[in-house]
């Protein structure tokens, strides 16, 4: 028997001056991101990351791993990564594997402090480690 | 005009950058980034680079939020904007905009408020605004770009308030970093 799988189709958002590059990959269970958050409106972006978060962890059973290198958000920025990681918590609250690895470059301590705050209200695995900014 | 007067106001206050006008989106990105490229000239470490550029962008986009909720003009959304350092070389960041009287009034007591907390009651109020849903933070969206600033700041928030006899007022923001 052929069974159908109802994939949603992957996230490839390029960045830009005030957002961050977007990567998603269903197949992986990952979602990576990268740079500067800073648009008016976050959710006008984020609302498609969410819907997508949300569908893998209701359609598939397998770990969900997100991979970040952002380095500033606005609140606006903040207030949506806040429903990701919530939604992240939910699931593993439900024995879902899950994890997030941030990775920052530590000449900016600020973007540690950031993440670090965001933990602070995650029980799953979550890494903030320093690394080399990307040449 | 008289630049000689503009340029000597903005040497006495130590201003580094500054602007006067209605602000549009890709205009705060282009201020934003000649700020980042001028705090990489000062020799401003990463940390404090990312302060000033986070509250400037605070300040900004409440300016931006608030003119489209009012539904003002591009005259009566202009922005005055500027940057400066004081003498102990503390970043000064500053924002003005019109307002109307009784919203101006209120964002002036709830800045007054915060100065009253500490930073673990500042991270707190943070949180908890952070939490507050989405619908329910219409007026109080300003609350956590506030608090934001406030928590990235090394003196407490100043605002003031000054009557226009437009029954609107020009309300202005500095945060020292």
């Amino acid at each position: 028997m052929l069974a159908m799988t109802t994939m949603t189709p992957d996230l490839d958002i390029p960045g830009s001056q005030s957002t961050p590059a977007i990567q998603s990959h269903w197949q992986a269970g990952r979602l990576a991101m990268q740079g500067d958050s800073y648009p008016e409106n976050s959710y006008e972006l984020f609302d498609q990351v969410i819907a997508w978060v949300r569908r893998f962890l209701e359609t598939e059973r397998r770990p969900l791993r997100l991979e970040l290198a952002l380095v500033y958000l606005n609140t606006s920025s903040v207030k949506a990564m806040m429903d990701i990681f919530d939604l992240l918590e939910d699931a593993h609250e439900k024995g879902r594997a899950v994890s997030v690895e941030w990775r920052y470059d530590p000449r900016n301590e600020r973007i540690a402090e950031l993440a670090d705050e965001f933990r602070e209200d995650c029980s799953y695995p979550f890494a903030i480690v320093p690394a080399a900014a990307p040449a | 005009m008289d630049l000689l007067s503009m340029r000597e106001s903005y040497e006495r206050d130590r201003i580094m950058l500054c602007f006067n006008g209605p602000i549009s989106r890709s205009l705060i990105e282009e201020i934003g980034k000649a700020l980042r490229n001028y705090l990489d000239t000062q020799q401003a470490t990463p940390s404090s680079a990312m302060d000033v550029f986070a509250v400037y962008i605070e300040m900004t986009q409440n300016i931006r939020h608030y003119a489209r909720r009012q539904g003002y003009d591009d005259r009566q959304a202009s922005a005055t904007v500027a940057v400066a350092q004081d003498a102990e070389g503390h970043y000064l960041v500053s924002a003005g905009n019109l307002v109307e009287e009784a919203d101006g009034e209120r964002l002036v007591r709830t800045i007054e408020s915060l100065a009253a907390l500490d930073r673990a009651e500042l991270k707190a109020a943070y949180k908890r605004q952070l939490r507050r849903p989405r619908d329910a933070e219409g007026d109080a969206g300003a609350g956590l770009g506030l608090l934001d600033m406030a928590r990235k700041s090394s003196h407490p928030l100043e605002a003031s308030l000054q009557p226009l006899p437009s029954r609107q007022s020009f309300f202005s923001l500095t945060a020292t970093i």
